[in-house]
């Protein structure tokens, strides 16, 4: 069984982020593994691990640089990576499509998992694309996954909690979601084996992806500026601990 | 500001905060003044606050275990005074030292035995019971994984380790700071925040008080530059006080890490601190249960000296801001990584970007300076919070004693610690000295 975990290299999260020319951010900042995929990456070995003769694969659309998170990717347990070098910024129409034919040039896929989304572009579409251009089903935000060899069952957290439970043919794709598992990192020992591992370049344009008819680029990035208006808590802790409550709840509306 | 001040002390961090504690107790009436909110809010909350003993000369070995006295009785040290935010604990965890080539840890057993620290050898059998998850083989020379030669298999063992039981860490620096901003109130010390100085006046030749920024100016015939990774900046703003220092000081960019402890190990409950040269990185358990990794600054790793506003206001760029970079968290945790092969490393970082005030030679200055009544408490190159208490009573001695005519330069003062039956002579840590190729130059001091 071959199963596939489309892999994103992403601006970390905790990074100072400069907008240039409006349209772009400034790279010179540290890049990793989108965080939902390393859930997608923990499920796929795990997975991995209980088919005999079956392997995970990591795939990435990126510059060069973003050989470190298909790196991470192996340190965390995948088998092999594959890698479409490219330059350009591609819309998830021809990520799909590139991702689509990486994939294909490979072997069969019996299981593609990506994250529920990346973190930067927050698109939440390659999944949905992938699975029309295969014909295969689709689920995203899943948080369990059973699969045996025809079929995969799994639950799909929706907004306000609710779980749908659907079945899944074979092939099929699966976004993951943050509740699927806790991502397992790698040990030093891991990291050491990973190094070995291979990772297949492809150059976008070997690849003749057949352009779209349709597209969508970025007009113009703006920085989010959240005012923050602090404000004092105060009295005993059960008095605070209840105001802290009321606000999470009323204001915030997280609980 | 009509208020009259015997001593100004410029910074209220773990070490400003102890000099005005021990002014006032002697009499002094100080005003800090510090461009945050509050106390130990600058690079002091960044500290990772090991109490250890062991460093490369006897002295500073003997002003370390002098440190331990206060940080073990912390309520008496100060004098039982009431914080609203609660009192630092001391973690007192012990302390190992991994005996290898990277500490030479020879002399620090023969600077031990020279000042009577209480402290055991073990052997790798100890260790291995005390801290299970390690591994002992031995990885030195210290690399970086860029470094193909970093993943090289280990042939020998380390050669055991020196443990020192009184060591261990003060479970929250900034609020350590506080504590004895608390005290000082309590003998009458006054602090302002928010405030930021932009001058420092002097009129025939002798310090006169400060500027702040929004024009209030402060006077005092006494003033103490204690300001961190600002040091540097304010010694510029004193009339030839940046000239008259044989000694420099700049702002080093240190990152420290935060992994999460192996399965199954409960390191926040049973863990030491341990000084690991042979990895050249330093550990300590932090909440959460997670190893806090310092480095030891090996060669390999780059030193980058930052201008600390802009390191501050995150504008460095990368490297030179205050986002931890993947290199260095894949340096530090893969390090680490191979003494505790357990340990998981995430792929985002996680942990502290502060500064050192770093001096030519890692070895602070404690001393008065060219202009008469400006002193300075500065180039702690982040080695010396654990000294914080003993370093405000020696400073409050020395500003005591040169204002009452002392000489320092010429016949420098001899500091008898209050706990150690032992002087140290103050000379040492002299802006005037040459560089002391004695030093580990190096966070170990």
């Amino acid at each position: 069984m071959q199963i596939y975990v489309c892999v994103k290299h992403v601006p970390d999260s905790a990074a100072n982020i400069t907008i240039l020319d409006k349209s772009r951010i400034d790279e010179n900042v540290t890049f990793l593994l989108n965080p939902y995929d390393e859930h997608a990456i923990t499920e796929a070995v795990r997975i991995r691990d209980t088919f005999q003769e079956s392997e995970v694969i990591a795939v990435c659309i990126g510059k060069d640089d973003a050989e470190k998170t298909i790196r991470s990717a192996l340190a965390m347990g995948a088998d092999r990576g594959l890698l479409v070098s490219s330059n350009d910024d591609h819309d998830s129409i021809e990520t799909a499509r590139v991702l689509k034919a990486a994939i294909e040039r490979t072997g069969e896929p019996a299981l593609i998992f990506t994250g529920k989304e990346s973190i930067d572009a927050e698109g939440m579409q390659t999944m949905f694309r992938l699975g029309a251009l295969f014909d295969f089903p689709v689920a995203t935000n899943v948080i369990k996954i059973d699969v045996d060899e025809t079929r995969a069952v799994i639950d799909s957290e929706l907004s306000g909690g609710n779980v749908n439970t659907y079945e899944l043919s074979l092939p099929c794709v699966v976004g993951a979601g943050r509740g699927l598992n806790t991502p397992k990192y790698p040990t030093f020992p891991d990291i050491v084996k990973s190094r070995k591992k291979t990772v297949k370049k492809f150059i976008f344009a070997d690849l003749n992806i057949e352009p779209s008819k349709a597209s969508m680029s970025i007009v113009e990035l703006e920085p989010l500026k959240q005012a923050r208006s602090p404000k004092e808590i105060t009295g005993d802790a059960s008095i605070v601990a209840q105001k802290i409550l009321t606000i999470l709840k009323e204001e915030a509306k997280v609980i | 500001m009509s208020e009259k001040y015997d001593a100004i002390i410029i910074g209220a961090g773990v070490i400003g905060c102890p000099i005005a504690y021990e002014l006032s107790k002697m009499g002094y009436k100080t005003l800090n003044v510090d461009k945050l909110p509050d106390a130990g809010e600058g690079s002091t909350a960044g500290s990772c606050a090991i109490v250890r003993a062991h460093y490369s000369t006897a002295d500073g070995v003997a002003m370390a275990y002098e440190g331990f006295k206060y940080w073990l009785n912390w309520e008496n040290y100060l004098e039982n005074v009431e914080d609203e935010k609660g009192l630092a604990k001391y973690m007192n965890t012990g302390s190992i030292l991994i005996k290898s080539q990277g500490h030479d840890w020879k002399k620090v057993q023969k600077n031990y035995d020279e000042v009577g620290v209480a402290y055991e050898e073990w052997d790798n059998d100890k260790i291995k019971k005390e801290v299970p998850v390690a591994d002992l083989h031995e990885f030195w020379p210290v690399r970086r994984p860029e470094d193909p030669k970093f993943f090289d298999e280990p042939a020998k063992e380390v050669e055991g380790a020196i443990f020192c039981p009184e060591g261990g860490y003060v479970n929250d620096p900034a609020l350590s700071a506080h504590n004895i901003m608390r005290a000082a109130e309590a003998k009458g010390a006054k602090f302002i925040f928010n405030a930021e100085v932009i001058d420092i006046r002097d009129e025939n030749d002798k310090v006169t008080g400060i500027t702040l920024k929004d024009g209030t100016q402060i006077d005092a015939p006494i003033v103490v530059n204690v300001g961190g990774p600002h040091s540097f900046m304010i010694n510029k703003m004193a009339k030839g006080v940046w000239e008259g220092c044989n000694i420099k000081t700049k702002a080093l960019r240190h990152e420290v890490m935060y992994c999460p402890s192996p399965d199954g190990y409960n390191y926040l409950a049973d863990g030491y601190h341990m000084s690991d040269g042979d990895i050249g990185c330093y550990v300590r358990p932090e909440v959460g249960n997670t190893f806090l990794i310092g480095s030891e600054d090996p060669e390999c790793d780059p030193q980058e000296w930052v201008d600390p506003d802009g390191f501050y206001a995150g504008k460095g760029g990368k490297g030179k801001d205050n986002v931890l970079t993947d290199e260095q968290w894949k340096a530090q945790c893969y390090r680490l990584g191979k003494r505790i092969p357990s340990l998981e490393v995430p792929n985002q970082p996680r942990g502290v970007v502060d500064l050192y005030d770093c001096s030519d030679d890692w070895i602070p200055v404690y001393d008065k300076s060219d202009l008469p009544g400006y002193y300075m408490a500065i180039g702690t190159s982040g080695n010396q919070y654990k000294n914080a208490p003993v370093v405000g009573h020696m400073m409050a001695e020395l500003i005591d004693a040169c204002e009452k005519g002392l000489d320092h330069d010429k016949e420098p003062l001899q500091y008898k610690f209050k706990y150690t039956d032992r002087s140290t002579d103050v000379g040492f840590f002299s802006r005037k000295r040459e560089i002391n190729y004695n030093s580990s130059f190096s966070v170990n001091g």
